[in-house]
Parts: structure tokens; sequence; C-alpha cells
């Protein structure tokens, strides 16, 4: 560290940059979700973005290559940019009843790990505990994690694919109206 | 039966219902038993178990049951219980597998049910074990072009008479092409809700307006679907349909238009134009001229818990249900196209879904008021067009005036009644087939 507490990019590998440079992305947009800017979160996804959540099955643990539902099977969620701008745009509506009044959400993010890919962008690996508190005693812990591809644009990281991994079978939740 | 009902849970003529159906114990324990005990449940599709040793892990009603199909390719609906203490024998959702082995002593049964091995069979149970009589418990199975249903029930009619009329209606969903369909899923939750809320709800097109207001308005915005109000549902042309236990609604106009589903777009539209033009003949000669053309199934609830196609409601205790969401695509549709009808599926339908998310608190809170022994006294008002419904010259089962009606929902619970008070199936009174059946389509698809 430098007189000005900023990190010293002489001493820092490149991954140990990278990581510095990501970390702050994820708070962000844990921040933006859970202060319900959902606009601005919008605009950290490129305009090609997958947002994909695939269904989790039990199998034998040799079968373990079966857990997941590939893509082309029906998944819990498989958008891309248009359907997650009218999910947005559907919560101030006043009548999107899933979320109106809103849950009250605490998005915590960790376990980052990141490497560059041949492209020029990045894949990162984060672990999420989401807290979901809705109307009066409703409440919900998700636990996941979520695999990114990460696209600099305009000096910034967008996500370009965002695969989500609930750690559940059967969602225990009465819906699934929050953003991960 | 009058006034010696056990169960007198509506008054046909005012549409009043005693809410304690949706929530007491003791209800909730007799209908595992007289509904679930006895009705054709939806438990999968042939295409969840393609080849030999296949499985696919499922429910009937509360039960866990394998769905197999063995080594000769029959399909068996299996209680997933050891019949040695009542061990799960399969914990995975689906597989292929000859045998199931009990994790906790070792019993295996063949994928027929049969008891295969027992470990000191001879040495612990001096050969005394009568494996014939301890294999899975097996259920009576049947399919509707490619749909598997299941009854527990020895006395049940054949499922043809179990759909009966309404049959004529879903095929125009589940029996239009040659190929056949196939099931994806299911995604799967659990909703704080009791299981008749949602099943009633399928035909509930009055809710859709209000319910669904804010997901129709955002796909008028972006996708170019039409918007939805209140006028348009009342002067709708569509019907409103109750037959033989299963409440139908379908689109009635002579315009041969591809069925309005979710994924269609403006700019998707012309692929489900064009499939639907070079399917007509198809469609014509498997389903005769009228129903090609002119007859799509709408929302729809197969008794007692098939929801909206291939959907189930699974009952988890009276204020409980698990819900089980997977997307029906016809077989030989192109790739785009069945690319397009999941996406529109997973976005509207599912745990996540637009339309779905927005359905649960209503069920839910119509659970809960139930609860209470002062709320109880009110009862629930189904009255909206009592009296105006009727026999159709040209379309089966008990047809309502209007598109926006109670009636299918009033009738949902007389046939609720109608199960809960018999002794047995010769109780249950059943619909005769009368709807013509044009076309080469058939139970077996």
């Amino acid at each position: 560290m430098n007189a000005n507490d900023k990190p010293d990019a002489a001493t820092l590998t490149p991954r140990q940059a990278l990581w510095l440079d990501l970390m702050p992305f994820y708070i962000r947009e844990a921040w933006l979700l859970d202060e319900r800017k959902f606009r601005a979160w919008l605009d950290l996804f490129t305009d090609d973005v997958l947002y994909f959540m695939p269904r989790r099955k039990n199998v034998p643990r040799r079968e373990a290559q079966r857990e997941l539902t590939p893509l082309g099977d029906l998944a819990i969620l498989e958008e891309d940019k248009r359907y997650l701008a009218m999910r947005v745009d559907r919560l101030d509506t006043g009548m999107a009843w899933a979320e109106d009044p809103p849950s009250r959400t605490r998005h915590l993010i960790g376990n980052l790990e990141a490497e560059p890919l041949d492209n020029g962008e990045v894949r990162a690996r984060t672990a999420f505990l989401v807290y979901r508190s809705h109307l009066e005693t409703d409440h919900q812990l998700l636990s996941g994690y979520r695999e990114d591809v990460l696209r600099r644009v305009d000096g910034g990281w967008k996500v370009a694919r965002r695969t989500i991994v609930l750690d559940a079978n059967v969602l225990l939740d009465k819906n699934l109206s929050v953003f991960l | 039966m009058g006034t010696t009902r056990k169960h007198a849970v509506i008054d046909p003529a005012t549409g009043k219902i005693d809410r304690g159906i949706f929530s007491d114990r003791a209800i909730y324990d007799e209908e595992m038993e007289k509904i679930f005990g006895r009705a054709w449940l939806m438990i999968g599709h042939e295409s969840l178990v393609p080849g030999p040793d296949d499985y696919f892990h499922t429910y009937m009603g509360e039960d866990p049951v394998i769905l197999t199909r063995d080594g000769q390719g029959r399909l068996h609906a299996l209680l997933n219980m050891c019949r040695h203490r009542g061990n799960r024998v399969v914990r995975c959702d689906d597989g292929n597998a000859k045998r199931f082995m009990c994790a906790y002593h070792g019993w295996t049964y063949r994928n027929d049910g049969s008891l295969e091995h027992v470990p000191g069979k001879s040495e612990a149970y001096y050969d005394a074990l009568d494996f014939a009589s301890l294999g899975l418990i097996e259920a009576h199975v049947e399919t509707y072009a490619g749909l598997i249903f299941a009854t527990w029930a020895k006395d049940a009619p054949g499922l043809e008479a179990y759909l009966g009329d309404a049959r004529w209606y879903l095929d125009t969903v589940f029996n239009r092409r040659d190929g056949g369909m196939q099931a994806l899923g299911p995604t799967k939750w659990l909703e704080p809700a009791n299981w008749k809320t949602m099943v009633d709800n399928c035909s509930d097109n009055y809710h859709v307006p209000t319910s669904h207001l804010s997901s129709a308005a955002v796909q008028s915005r972006f996708l170019g679907r039409p918007r939805l109000s209140h006028d348009d549902q009342f002067r709708s042309p569509n019907k409103h349909v109750f037959v033989n236990g299963h409440a139908i609604t379908f689109r009635d106009a002579d315009d041969n238009q591809p069925r309005y589903m979710h994924g269609v777009s403006t700019e998707t539209m012309r692929l489900f134009e064009d499939y639907h033009r070079a399917t007509t003949p198809e469609v014509e000669r498997r389903l005769g001229t009228l129903r090609a053309r002119r007859v799509q199934l709408g929302n729809h609830s197969i008794f007692p818990n098939g929801i909206l196609g291939f959907r189930l409601a699974l009952p988890r205790g009276p204020l409980k249900t698990e819900f089980w969401h997977f997307v029906l695509l016809e077989r030989d549709a192109p790739e785009e196209l069945k690319r397009v009808i999941r996406i529109g599926s997973q976005a509207n339908n599912g745990a996540a879904g637009m339309f779905e998310q927005d359905d649960v608190d209503n069920w839910r809170q119509v659970t809960e008021a139930s609860t209470s022994r002062f709320a109880r006294r009110h009862k629930q008002d189904l009255s909206m067009g009592v009296g105006h419904a009727g026999p159709h010259p040209d379309y089966p089962g008990l047809v309502s005036e209007r598109y926006i009606s109670e009636n299918n929902q009033r009738l949902f619970y007389m046939r609720w009644e109608q199960f809960m008070n018999a002794d047995s199936w010769a109780g249950i009174p059943l619909d005769p087939i009368r709807a013509r059946f044009d076309g080469t389509a058939t139970m077996r698809g």
C-alpha cells in the first residue's frame, strides 16, 4: 500500500489486481439490488446478456455431470436483456403484486474467484447468501453461487453472461421474485 | 343425496362455500384418502422415461412414486416405500436403473417392483419370507397422448371414461401432432397455500386483468402482445366449460389462428403462424376440421390436481402445496419455435414466472383466511353467473353463457363433494362420453 492507501500495482500480481478491481463491482451491484435501484442494476448487464438459472437435480454422486440442467432444458430463468428489462419495468406499474409491497433483501456476495479469458473477458465466480423478507413474516435465505462472464465496456465491467446456481432442489420460497 | 350429504360445503344456488375446506386437517386427511387415493392422477410424461430402465421420481398426492419403464418397455408406478420398514428405495430425481436397493437393510427390487434380493434370506429369515407378496406397491397406470396417469383405486373406471368429453378439448393441445409431445422440467417450489386454491384458479379468468395486469402491460410494451382488460374479457366469445370434473376454457373463433401462448411476440408471431399453417392439414386429419381450426384449449385443470397442461399441485398438508412446472413441446416442431416457447414458459410461469409469481399471495391469503374460526363464519362467495350455464349445441360439457363466470369453480367444489361423499367409485358419477371425436387421434396419441 502506498501513502494514499491505494494498492500499488507494482506489488500486486495480475490476479490480485483483477480481484481488487472486481470486488467493488460486486459490492456495488449488491447495494443497487438492496436499495431497489433496479434500472441502474440493469445497466450492469451487456445488451447480449444471458441471465440463466438452471434447475438442480438429485442425482447419484457418480453422475454429478447431470446435476445441473443444461441450456436447452427447462430452466428456472433463461432471460435475455429484454426479458430482464420487462421484469424491472413491471415493478414500476404499481401492480406487480409479488413485489408490491416490495421485499426487503440483503445480498451478501463473497468468495470471489476470477480468471481472465483469452478473448479479454473475465470469468468470475462468487457465492451469495440472499435474505428476503416479505410482507409481515415471510422470510427466506437463498444460498448459491453465480458464475459470470464479465466484459469491459466503456471503461467499466458489465455482465455478459450470468449463471445462477441455487443450493436447493425444491425452492422453499413462495416465489422467486427477487433478483440474484 | 340432499341433506344426508356428509360434506355439504357449497350451496349451488348461491355459490357460498365453507372456507373450512382450505385449512381443516381432518378434511385434508380425508381428501388424501378419498380424492388422491381414488382419482386418476397425472404423474408424468412418456418422454421423461424414454428408454428401457429409465425412471422418474414423482408423487401421487403426498406419496412418493417411482415411475419406471422396465426392460420390456412397460410403465410402472411404484410406491417409493421399502416393504420392510418403509424407507425410500430411490432418492434421486431421475435416472436409469435395473434395480433399486434400499439403503437401510439392502432389500433390492427390480424396476417392475418385484422383490429380487433380501440379505440373509436363508441365514436370517429361514427362507420364510414371502417374496411374491413383498414387491413395491404398484398403482394402475394408463396413458393419454403421452401423459401418464395413475390411480391406487382398483375399482376406478378407465382413464378414457375418467377424462370423458374433456378429452375433446384437451386433444387440441396434447394430441395435435403425429410425433406427440415432449416434457421438460419440472421446476419445483413450495407454496404456502391449499392445493384447491390453485386448481380452482385455473379457469378463473376473472382474476387475470387484475392479478396479472403488470405482466400483461410490460409484455404489451416490449413484445407487442395485446393489452389485457376486463372489457376484452367480458366481450370475449371464448368459452368456459365444465366437463366430467375437469375445468376447461377455450378460444372459440373460426379464424384458424395459432394458439396464443407465452413466447408469442411481434417478432416470433411469424414462427407460430408458419408452423400453424404447415401443420393444419395434419391436425385436421387428427382432430377433424372443427377442433383443428376453431377450438383452442385455454386455461384448464384436470381433476384433481393437474393445472394448465402438465403441471402439478402436490398437496403437502392443508396449508402447503408443492408446485411442479413443466413445459410441453411438440416433438417435431422447429427447434427455434421450441426455444421461443421454452423461454416464454419460464418467463411467465414457474417460481420466477412473471404471471405466476403474482398469484401465490392471493391463494395463500385465501387459505389463511380460512384458519380463523371467526372469519370462517363468513363464507366465500362464488355466485358469479349462477343459473347461466347449460348444454351447448356444438360443444360438450356444461357451457357458461359468458367467458367470465364462476360456474367452473362451483362445479369443481361440487365434484370435490362427490368424491368426498362417496363410499367407493361406484358412488362417483361420470358423465357419459357424448362428443364426436372426429379425426384419427386416440387416447394412445
